[in-house]
């Protein structure tokens, strides 16, 4: 092709332009994508927070997804940061008022306001009529629903775990709102930030057909949107470039269901995916030793703790139940089953309770002492009867290796401890037949010992609901720590709590932290925060 | 041949309802979904309403005729997990199943059918001793382990094929392959047991003792007699074409019908469960009875109720 003169200036021109553009300007058309192989993508086959409250709903929406008025530091300490909401401040003990960000857009174009925000936590969208403890509705007949949708059964119940007492939200103007609790609450601010309480588009929930439609592509103001959503199959999010806190540095986001742990260490090592989520301790090596591969390790805000029944006649007694904490050499099993990858936390507390200055310090787990507990055992009066141990098959991670050495354990010391697997959660909970110990594990979901302690060792907690503990004086500190806005009281009563449900008459004793393994590729310039979820936000990736 | 078609078909429905009773009572006994679904930190008031909306704090017996009467009028239910109709998750993922088990089937028959007929001509030959190998290797190796074993030679090594997922037709090669081998091993096994057998019946010798040519005596006397067991053979796989894939759409992340079975029997989705097995059920049965009309066609004596020898 002969070269004219046009196309010479048209080739200068070109060239003085990408001198003169701006280098941000360049790099939009360059964003990468990537794809995650997850072992599920969600476990209820929806997209809403509330009926997705899990570990892998949280990997998908936060902080990708769904917002809150108040965002988590999930690269940090885990405490609150200004999302939707630039500033609050409490009216008194009950009444929180926050400020919206103005300009914020919805992923369907509208700006939010107060309205989305009173329709987040609204009867018609949470509630359905269930009244707040110690006291009534808020502002009930302003939300007629517009196209009435059946929540799924669990929501009101799940959103009440967590807003028992919220009376209502009042829009005081277009960019204010008041939240209203019927009791006192110091940690109405916690509660902001938790899994849950994010900010759904109104307009998109009234022009839904059904809520299963609605959960599939929920409207949010997350820097990335949903593009197509395949139940067990996978979700890809794309970038939403109106984002208010600045354009999203990845094109597309695919989350790819690989149930088999083989499988997914297999794509990864082909290059097929970026990351590989949920990988077993035993697979670090493999994956570390492969060139231009690594692996992330993160402790996240759960724990792994062993609940005792004291319906049990020989867990009844508080010695025996002590002689089961004293016989555990937790740091043999964090070296043996987790490689060193996790830590034996200070009892059932996280070090994101100093964030409210909540956080007890010289308290830790019982030590490992097997003469003290075989000297309990004694005192007890043991005699060697069996006590049964309902386990579920590796339902956490490392869970029947970590069942197998416990009762190794336990039998040095005296203990006959004899395992039944259940295929299920009801099976562990059935009345029927013996129960004796069982694990399960304690999240933080706000930054304050209310969560787990209180939740689920309290009255309305599970382990009191499923008839395993009762306590009067736990039940007393639980109400100080829900209901008490004096700090130092509530310091006193969760110090007391401890003592109490890990010592004197345990209801749990601690493990150890929990923990995720990701695999990825070694170039990707991206950090694991601790938890489950992913930050593909741009202050978490430098391309 | 009217007797023998009611027959047939009344024993099919029959197992059809077997199999939905069977099904219904076990899901019922093995756990309850709201636990299972909600999740063991959930409240009880969530577990209760959940109960409450969705039946189960009903008499099994009650629950159980309300199913009945659903199905007569062709009411599968609605799923727990996400609230859409069990009948359309079931089709919605038919048809991605059926794209790995039909191909690995016509695979199963053009390969293991012609290598058995050719080992049972060839008997003792090096050729017979390598279908017996292939054949032994093919059904005695795990799909879990051949699967993978496949995967890390094509996807890992070579980086020929994607090791999972299904995004183009690139993506069931190896899914195809794994469910193939083993099948092909059988049908080869089993044809050239059956042809073996017939070759050395005295109607065979009558036809060499005749004169006939021998491709002659192989097309006309020996593989129709042979065909029988083959035939039961073929019908179990074409009623395997919807549940056969469990394994594989596990092991290569295949949305098939396989996976939600695996899915739905864990979350206790019991609608969906359900229809799984009804569909299945169905499935199965319709092959038997295709099969059965084959023996018929085949072999007019069992047509006439008469026992073959």
């Amino acid at each position: 092709m002969p070269i004219t003169r046009r196309h010479t200036l048209g080739l200068v021109g070109a060239t003085a332009g990408s001198l003169i553009l701006p280098r941000h300007i360049m790099a939009q058309g360059k964003r990468r994508s990537v794809t995650i192989a997850v072992q599920k993508v969600t476990n209820n086959n929806t997209l809403d927070i509330w009926n997705e409250q899990s570990n892998v709903g949280e990997r998908v929406f936060f902080p990708n997804l769904w917002e809150g008025l108040i965002l988590r530091d999930w690269m940090g300490n885990q405490g609150p940061v200004p999302g939707l909401a630039t500033e609050w401040q409490r009216l008194d003990d009950k009444t929180i008022e926050l400020k919206l960000r103005q300009g914020v857009k919805f992923h369907n174009g509208d700006e939010l306001t107060a309205d989305d925000v009173v329709f987040s936590f609204s009867d018609e969208r949470l509630f359905a009529g269930t009244e707040p403890a110690g006291g009534k509705t808020l502002y009930a007949e302003d939300f007629k629903p517009q196209n009435a949708k059946e929540l799924p059964a669990g929501v009101p119940g799940v959103a009440r775990r967590l807003w028992p007492a919220l009376r209502g939200v009042e829009a005081v103007d277009k960019y204010t709102v008041r939240f209203h609790n019927a009791t006192p609450d110091m940690t109405l601010e916690g509660r902001l930030y938790a899994f849950g309480s994010q900010i759904a588009n109104r307009r998109a929930w009234d022009e839904a057909a059904s809520y299963a439609e609605w959960a599939a592509r929920p409207i949010t103001t997350g820097p990335y949107m949903v593009e197509d959503f395949r139940p067990d199959v996978s979700l890809t999010l794309v970038a939403f470039d109106e984002y208010w806190n600045g354009r999203p540095p990845l094109e597309r986001i695919r989350f790819v269901e690989v149930p088999e742990v083989a499988s997914r260490v297999n794509g990864l090592l082909s290059g097929e995916y970026d990351f590989a989520c949920d990988l077993p301790p035993d697979q670090i090596g493999a994956v570390n030793g492969t060139p231009g591969l690594e692996v992330q390790s993160s402790t996240i805000w759960n724990h792994r703790i062993t609940v005792f029944n004291t319906q049990n006649e020989i867990l009844a007694d508080p010695l025996v139940r002590r002689a089961f904490s004293h016989a555990i050499d937790r740091q043999a099993i964090v070296e043996a089953l987790w490689g060193g990858e996790t830590a034996i936390p200070a009892g059932l507390q996280f070090d994101s309770f100093s964030t409210s200055d909540m956080f007890v310090e010289g308290w830790n787990v019982p030590e490992y002492d097997p003469d003290l507990a075989r000297d309990l055992l004694a005192q007890a009066n043991y005699k060697g009867d069996a006590i049964p141990y309902r386990l579920l098959n590796n339902y956490y991670t490392n869970q029947t290796p970590t069942a197998q050495v416990l009762v190794e354990m336990w039998k040095q010391v005296g203990l006959n401890v004899e395992i039944q697997m259940k295929e299920n959660w009801d099976q562990i909970y059935a009345p029927e037949g013996d129960k004796g110990v069982r694990d399960w594990s304690a999240s933080n979901l706000i930054n304050d010992p209310i969560t787990p302690l209180v939740v689920q060792f309290g009255p309305n907690g599970e382990a009191q609901q499923k008839r395993d503990y009762a306590n009067d004086e736990v039940n007393q500190l639980c109400s100080v720590m829900e209901t008490s806005v004096d700090k130092a009281e509530r310091k006193r009563a969760i110090t007391r709590l401890l003592e109490i449900t890990e010592r004197e008459d345990p209801a749990y004793t601690v493990l150890h932290q929990n923990a995720v393994f990701t695999g990825l590729k070694s170039d990707l310039k991206w950090k694991a925060a601790p938890a489950f979820a992913m930050d593909f936000r741009a202050s978490n990736w430098t391309a | 041949m009217l007797k023998f078609t009611l027959a047939k078909l009344a024993r099919a429905l029959l197992t059809i309802l077997l199999v939905m009773s069977f099904a219904f009572i076990v899901l019922r006994l093995s756990g309850d979904p709201a636990q299972i679904m909600l999740g063991p930190d959930a409240p009880q008031d969530a577990v209760d309403a959940f109960r409450a909306r969705w039946g189960l704090d009903d008499p099994l017996w009650q629950q159980y005729l309300a199913y009945l009467k659903q199905i007569m009028t062709f009411d599968f239910g609605i799923s727990m997990r996400d609230q859409s109709p069990a009948i359309d998750l079931v089709l919605d993922r038919i048809p991605a199943t059926l794209a790995l088990t039909i191909p690995a089937l016509l695979l199963k028959i053009a390969i293991g059918i012609p290598a058995g007929i050719y080992a049972a001509l060839h008997r003792e030959s090096i050729a017979d001793r390598g279908v017996i190998m292939f054949a032994i290797f093919g059904f005695t190796i795990p799909s879990f382990v051949l699967g993978l074993v496949l995967v890390l030679i094509f996807a890992v090594t070579l980086g020929w094929l994607p090791a999972g997922g299904q995004d183009g037709w690139e993506y069931a090669i190896l899914p195809i392959a794994t469910m193939s081998i083993g099948g092909i091993g059988i049908f080869a096994r089993f044809t050239r047991s059956a042809m073996i057998e017939v070759l050395g019946q005295p109607y065979i010798r009558t036809a060499m003792a005749k004169g006939l040519p021998w491709r002659e005596v192989v097309w006309k006397h020996a593989l129709p007699n042979a065909a029988v067991p083959i035939v039961t053979l073929l019908g179990f796989m074409v009623g395997a074409l919807i549940a056969g894939a469990v394994v594989v759409e596990s092991i290569f992340s295949w949305p098939g019908i396989g996976r939600l079975i695996v899915v739905s029997v864990a979350n206790r989705d019991l609608a969906v469960v359900q229809c799984i097995l009804l569909v299945i059920a169905a499935s199965m049965v319709m092959a038997n009875l295709l099969v059965d009309f084959a023996y018929g066609v085949l072999d007019p004596r069992l047509r006439h109720g008469h026992a073959a020898h």
